[in-house]
């Protein structure tokens, strides 16, 4: 009697249970049934309906001016709402795969720069850009870092990064150094400071990117700037070449320049050496500046945009595009998002980014309010490189980049010379390129 | 009479369908966490093994290659040295971890099991880091190992022994011993417990007859002790196998996706995650990525079952 009671419990609960499935389903369907009929016969209602577009992003840090910038467009589009949501950069690409495979993706995502953004459109995942207002006035460079491999643009380039050399004004002062101009003259300041008992550079090594970036830095004038960049793409020089075999001799020279044990210090332990006064310069992208004027607002902050190889010779700053914002081809809202892509390419937008940030805008005709930003601005316009390494050894798995700066490791950990370097980093080019 | 006959075996009848619906019934309760197995066991591992097949045009699936992913893996470079490099650093892991989790473990339980005073105190002290979450400990440990700021270096500094000071993190020769170290330090509390409980259920009586007979301390452990405890060692040894192989937490926490410094600690959990997801700029390779966890996946469940078949074996010997 108890099994049969059981069983007839069971078998009543299942009805019940799906009695209540087709129930809920019935429920929503007469909710939406009459949602749509509102909207029918209120016409025109239709355009008026809100509309959320979420929007994926690396800069966490950047919340606030988001929210500006998010203020701005939705006072011009007052039927669209955009929810920024950051990630941890070093997780961003992790998290933006997973969306985007699943398809449960945000509308609008941010966009690592060149074999970044080629790889997540040459996977069909985003919408071409091509016609968006605004955005035929921006440099075709810039365009480059948000390209498919079929040619078509795929983002909206934001920031421009320029590899920089931060310094403390007041530790120069205190050691009567002049800001140098020149390779010589950096290692002439470097080799006082030394001297003096300052760490000359504030330099982590724990995540071997920073070591390709500060390569960036120091290497166009060892070199020759562009006239190098240009062999290169020409395929006239390889990386074996002698100008460039200089550059990574320079960075074994640096070592001594940087605080001992360095490999094991990651980027925040450097940028604290600099904001306690432990160290003097500090070599990084010039996207920083808005973390030291958050974190250190009182120092005597200095930049020095480029260094050349002789007196009064050529300086390129080096610069590369540090992401841009992307439409998901699966996305229920594509008019609204585009309406957000017209928007980041809009002057206006530009100058907001500009004066926010600290930041070198993509976006032309921009004057940035910062002393420092104007400087490194100016710098720019007079010459500028791009970051070889990121720019054009994107391709392959691994990237050449990552090959070359995961062996700048290896050499200052004292196992790899830095000819055993390049030779590492150009057979990955070569593999790369078949 | 006839009738009664009947009558009983028409009650048996029913009472076996019954028996078979409930059994079958009972079946339909498993379905819920069969469907969870499948979803997040079998399907990945089923889709790794079809994506090792294919190659990848970014995140979309290109063209069937068969096994080229595999060959590419143990034969090309710089995938086979970075392949054999991380596995290599695997089987460091079990081999350090085997004597910490083995070897430290046992003898901490049979130090509690004795006669020791505070006993449950001990036994705490050592389970507690297994309670943090592996991201707590990395984070922790960045902080504790930091080679300018952190408190082992300004310890060893204060009692004057400075000169041992390292980067732990920061190095080649030291990176993966220090990692294996904190790990064990994590999970050492487990596997005491383990042995803990194998020894409580060790018959007294074996060792007071063994006593008589004027067995020292040593040789009651060598003698009855281990080979008692066996199967728990055996266990601890499959467990501390496949998690060895499965690291990838405590390393990610502590030096990120590349297995630095200079691949020091990279491990096959490592290049996995770097093969699928690639470096912020890129360079993703799903198809390879798919093939090293095919390989990670026949290691571990070739060791497990030849693991089972053994112990199936012991047991019918005895």
């Amino acid at each position: 009697m108890k099994k049969h009671f059981s069983l007839l419990l069971i078998c009543f609960l299942s009805v019940s249970i799906f009695l209540m499935g087709c129930a809920t389903v019935n429920v929503n369907n007469q909710e939406n049934t009459s949602n749509n009929n509102q909207t029918n016969d209120q016409g025109n209602v239709e355009s008026e309906e809100q509309v959320e577009l979420v929007m994926y992003s690396w800069r966490a840090e950047d919340r606030e001016a988001y929210e500006v910038f998010i203020e701005k467009f939705e006072s011009i589009h007052p039927n669209i709402r955009v929810k920024f949501e950051p990630f941890q950069s070093t997780e961003y690409n992790t998290i933006l795969n997973n969306a985007l495979v699943s398809g449960t993706g945000p509308d609008i995502v941010q966009l690592r720069p060149y074999q970044g953004a080629a790889s997540v459109a040459d996977s069909d995942y985003l919408v071409p850009l091509e016609g968006v207002p605004g955005l035929d006035e921006i440099n075709e460079d810039f365009l480059d870092a948000a390209k498919g491999s079929d040619g078509k643009v795929y983002g909206v380039p934001l920031a421009l990064n320029a590899g920089v050399i931060f310094f403390n004004k007041d530790i120069f002062e205190e050691h009567h150094l002049e800001v140098p101009e020149t390779w010589g003259e950096f290692l002439e300041v470097s080799d006082k400071l030394n001297a003096a008992g300052v760490v000359p550079i504030a330099q982590s090594g724990r995540a071997a990117y920073v070591l390709s970036l500060v390569h960036g830095v120091i290497a166009p004038p060892a070199y020759n700037g562009n006239e190098f960049v240009e062999e290169i793409l020409a395929g006239s020089a390889d990386l074996k070449d002698a100008r460039f075999v200089e550059s990574v001799n320079r960075m074994k020279q640096l070592e001594q320049y940087f605080p001992k044990d360095f490999i094991a210090l990651d980027d925040q332990d450097a940028q604290r050496m600099f904001y306690s006064e432990q160290a003097a310069m500090y070599i990084n992208g010039s996207y920083r500046l808005e973390t030291f004027e958050s974190n250190i607002p009182d120092m005597n902050l200095g930049v020095i945009p480029s260094l050349a190889e002789e007196k009064g010779g050529n300086a390129p700053v080096t610069t590369w595009v540090d992401g841009s914002y992307g439409v998901v081809k699966n996305t229920k809202h594509q008019e609204e998002a585009l309406l957000f892509m017209e928007f980041l390419a809009s002057q206006e937008f530009g100058q907001l980014f500009a004066d926010e940030l600290n930041r070198l805008g993509a976006i032309n005709g921009v004057n940035p309010s910062h002393p420092i930003v104007n400087e490194i601005a100016a710098a720019v316009e007079k010459e500028s490189t791009p970051y070889l390494l990121l720019v054009h050894f994107g391709d392959g798995s691994p990237t050449t980049k990552t090959v070359f700066e995961d062996h700048l490791q290896g050499m200052y950990l004292g196992e790899l010379s830095p000819q055993e370097v390049i030779e590492e980093a150009q057979k990955n080019a070569d593999r790369a390129s078949e | 009479m006839q009738q009664t006959e009947k009558g009983l075996e028409q009650v048996s009848v029913t009472q076996k369908k019954s028996r078979n619906m409930k059994k079958y019934l009972i079946h339909l309760f498993i379905l819920p966490s069969l469907l969870l197995y499948s979803m997040f066991q079998v399907y990945p591992i089923i889709s790794a093994l079809m994506n090792s097949f294919y190659s990848f045009q970014g995140f979309a699936r290109d063209t069937f290659i068969g096994l080229d992913n595999f060959k590419m893996l143990f034969t090309q470079s710089p995938f086979k040295e970075t392949f054999y490099n991380a596995l290599h650093h695997n089987w460091i892991y079990f081999v350090v971890t085997f004597f910490s989790k083995i070897v430290v473990s046992f003898l901490l339980a049979l130090l509690i099991h004795s006669k020791i005073k505070g006993k449950e105190f001990f036994k705490t002290v050592f389970f507690l880091p297994r309670m943090l979450s592996i991201i707590v400990v990395g984070y922790l440990f960045s902080l504790i190992l930091n080679p300018t700021s952190g408190a082992l270096n300004s310890f060893l500094d204060l009692v004057g022994l400075g000169s041992l000071a390292q980067p732990w993190l920061g190095s080649t020769t030291t990176a993966l011993y220090t990692i294996i170290l904190v790990d064990s330090w994590n999970s050492i509390g487990f596997s005491m417990l383990i042995f803990l409980a194998a020894l409580q259920g060790v018959d007294k009586e074996i060792y007071e007859a063994a006593k008589i007979d004027g067995a020292k301390i040593v040789t009651q452990i060598l003698k009855i002790t281990i080979p008692m405890v066996m199967p728990a060692i055996m266990i601890v040894t499959i467990l501390t196998f496949i998690s060895s192989f499965e690291t990838f937490e405590l390393i990610y926490a502590l030096q990120g996706s590349t297995g630095g410094p200079f691949y020091s600690t990279d491990v096959l959990g490592t290049y996995f995650y770097r093969l699928i997801f690639g470096s912020i700029e890129g360079g993703q390779s799903i198809g390879l990525g798919s093939a090293v966890v095919v390989v990670l996946f026949l290691i571990i469940a070739s060791v497990s079952a030849l693991s089972l078949i053994l112990f199936r074996k012991k047991d019918f010997e005895r």
